[in-house]
């Protein structure tokens, strides 16, 4: 098996397959990334077993053969070839020797064939969206996905296929993150599934030719990604999502509105002196203004104030100031709408004029 | 209100538990710990070896010299253990608000304690009846308004005696008590003191916040109050613990990171399983290295968010690992501890769920 190719065209999918390549492998051919050429198309496949991800290129190849190599080792040294550096992959004996002009380099191999498979797509349905569509549905809930939950299901996100749109929802539990976008799905049904949180984490990186298509696959077990030169596959979480819609206040009548860069700086300044495990926070919310409360244990407090738009009832509310930031933070608004019930119940933040993307923070008790 | 502390400290513990249950030891000078010919210190001494100047800490080769007839035996915590606990569930006969501090030693808060007419020292007069009619063991008390005079009350009728410090006599009391019985205050802290004149109670008292940030630092606040008598901690009965962890030194040292991982990985997995057995998270990952000259380093990171999960402590460790110098030095022991912990409870009673 030789392939020949520069080091301009094989450098970028390498580095996109390597994020999937664990760093703690269960199995030693998992550090290694599966190279198959045949007719002139180098296909490329790494996976860690949950997630898996296939580029493809075409080469300057005759031959045909498939052989694993070590990812990491790989990646770097083509990355640190010079730029437009021609490279010759050859493979003889288990081995496999990489040349580029007076650089010579000898990889262990391992065979092709104990290559792990993800599974099969079975019953695949699909439709067809932006990238930079769904990249935003991710980038503006990922933060509120669970990080290692017994209730599993909360680590990972919610895509909800209706018929003309797609939603994104996570949550950790004391907070959650919905965002959508009309697309033609045309399917009948509401169908929910979780993309576990490598998934998600991995395809917001791999998405980055923001006005081009992504086709996405729906198997019984498993979500695709595809787009040019590339394909994603992820299983699915299998469980079931908490009834989100369920947690979105509702009847909410105490409705301020707030300048949002003013209100994220004035959460940054009073979060130094939180309590550095709670990040509570405290708010009083009077006609015109809110003003914000932070106290840590050594008794050193802040306060700041931030003019509102409010002629409501006073009242105040807790709130860990990490989860109001980081919900502020994924709004492209610049006026945030904040909708409160009462101090125990959950608050729903989104942009004035537009709802695409909404988030629900519980409070603390104060 | 004042509060109702009563500070328990058990006599001469572990020896007097020997002496309970091995009556050929009663009368002698006792001393629980290691042997005479071995590096080990005494643990506890019974009241007769005390006699001849052993005291707890002491190397057990310099307790001979003193008293060369004492009788050494080995601990045996798992009854002292035992016996503890029975000792707390006579505590609970009175209230819920106990906070020990050892086996042997314990605040209890009865202000709103009831029987005996709510008075404090009679109180205290009953439990230690009660311990000593069950158990055969005596116990002193410290009765007072706050922590820190009652478990300086304690001490004065030792051993099973009981004092009480009411409101209003601290200052008095204080004004004498040499330094070094004022809790806090060590050796070092002692001498320190005494270069500045500090020799009493009376003369700690005569200081300014300020004179005393020059003296003790941070501690400053900490003694400004207790020289008054002023003590607001709490007793505590959800005391949880500050730091866990392990470490393990190495039969040979080594030199390989790689295999420094490995080890780290396994006492990170053997750590976070404790710490979820405790339902503890924790905020500060503590990572401790003894080169093979013994000296040693410790390097620590703190998050915002809780960091004792999987995935996270086990990305931080090779970081952390990185900041030493294991790399060019071999290295004998490893560990790692969490510490800023806080339970699952208290976490989960602040911040409300979304889902029930």
């Amino acid at each position: 098996m030789n392939i020949n190719l520069s080091k301009d065209v094989l450098l970028k999918p390498l580095q996109l397959i390597n994020g999937v390549v664990e760093r703690r492998q269960t199995l030693p051919i998992l550090a290694n990334v599966l190279l198959e050429v045949d007719q002139g198309v180098l296909t490329m496949t790494a996976t860690d077993l949950e997630v898996e991800v296939i580029a493809q290129l075409g080469v300057d190849s005759k031959a045909s053969g498939r052989i694993t190599l070590p990812a990491r080792k790989l990646f770097d040294i083509c990355r640190s070839l010079g730029d437009g550096a021609d490279i010759s992959i050859q493979v003889e004996d288990e081995k496999a020797t990489l040349r580029s002009g007076r650089s010579r380099f000898v990889l262990t191999t391992l065979p092709a064939d104990d290559f792990p498979d993800i599974g099969e797509m079975e019953d695949a349905r699909s439709f067809t969206l932006k990238q930079g569509e769904l990249k935003r549905l991710m980038d503006q809930t990922a933060f509120a996905m669970a990080q290692q939950d017994v209730r599993y299901y909360l680590n990972g996100m919610l895509f909800e296929m209706g018929s003309e749109q797609l939603r994104t929802v996570a949550t950790d539990g004391h907070r959650l993150a919905m965002a959508e976008a009309a697309v033609n799905i045309g399917w009948n049904d509401k169908t929910q599934i979780i993309v576990p949180r490598k998934g998600v984490n991995e395809l917001q990186r791999l998405l980055n030719e923001l006005d081009k298509d992504v086709k996405v696959e729906l198997g019984a077990n498993h979500i695709r990604f595809t787009t040019d030169g590339m394909s994603f596959t992820s299983k699915l979480i299998d469980g079931r999502f908490p009834d989100y819609e369920h947690v979105v206040p509702k009847n909410g009548d105490k409705i301020l509105i707030v300048d949002k860069d003013a209100l994220k700086q004035a959460l940054v300044r009073a979060s130094i002196l939180t309590n550095e495990k709670f990040r509570s926070i405290s708010v009083h919310v009077k006609p015109g203004r809110i003003v914000i409360h932070a106290r840590n244990p050594e008794q050193e407090h802040a306060e700041e104030e931030v003019e509102v738009d409010y002629n409501g009832d006073e009242f105040e509310i807790g709130f860990n100031a990490a989860y109001v930031q980081d919900a502020l933070g994924a709004m492209n608004e610049l006026q945030v709408q904040m909708v409160f019930t009462d101090p125990s119940s959950s608050c729903l933040l989104h942009g004035v004029a537009n709802e695409s993307s909404r988030y629900v923070v519980m409070p603390m008790r104060i | 209100m004042n509060r109702k502390i009563i500070h328990i400290d058990m006599d001469a513990f572990f020896a007097s538990v020997e002496q309970r249950d091995f009556p050929e030891l009663r009368g002698k000078p006792v001393i629980v710990g290691g042997q005479p010919n071995s590096r080990g210190v005494v643990a506890a001494s019974s009241y007769e070896a005390r006699q001849f100047g052993i005291y707890s800490a002491m190397p057990c080769s310099r307790a001979y010299q003193n008293c060369p007839h004492a009788i050494f035996v080995r601990p045996r915590f798992q009854a002292y253990k035992q016996v503890s606990s029975e000792i707390h569930a006579i505590f609970k006969e009175y209230t819920d608000l106990i906070e020990p501090l050892s086996l042997d030693e314990a605040y209890l808060d009865v202000t709103d304690v009831e029987s005996r007419d709510g008075v404090a020292t009679l109180i205290a007069k009953e439990l230690r009846e009660k311990i000593f009619k069950q158990l055969q063991l005596t116990a002193s008390a410290g009765i007072s308004y706050n922590k820190f005079l009652a478990k300086l009350g304690s001490d004065q009728n030792k051993p099973n005696g009981q004092f009480v410090i009411k409101p209003g006599e601290a200052e008095h009391y204080l004004q004498d008590l040499p330094i070094s019985r004022f809790h806090g205050v060590g050796k070092v802290t002692e001498a320190k003191m005494k270069s500045f004149g500090i020799n009493t109670g009376g003369d700690l008292k005569q200081q300014s916040l300020l004179q005393l940030q020059r003296v003790v630092g941070n501690s400053a606040e900490y003694y400004y109050d207790i020289a008054r008598g002023i003590d607001h901690r709490q007793v505590s009965n959800k005391r949880i613990r500050k730091s866990l962890g392990s470490e393990t030194t190495f039969q040979q040292d080594i030199s390989d990171t790689q295999e420094m991982l490995q080890q780290l990985f396994k006492l990170l997995d053997e750590v976070l399983a404790s710490l979820s057995q405790r339902e503890l998270l924790a905020y500060t990952l503590t990572l401790k290295v003894k080169y093979a000259d013994f000296s040693q380093v410790t390097r620590s990171y703190t998050g915002d968010t809780v960091i004792s999960l999987q995935k996270t402590a086990s990305t931080l460790i090779p970081t952390l690992l990185n900041k030493t110098d294991a790399d060019t030095k071999s290295v004998r022991l490893l560990g790692i501890s969490f510490s800023n912990l806080l339970s699952h409870k208290d976490y989960s009673d602040s911040q409300l769920p979304l889902f029930n």
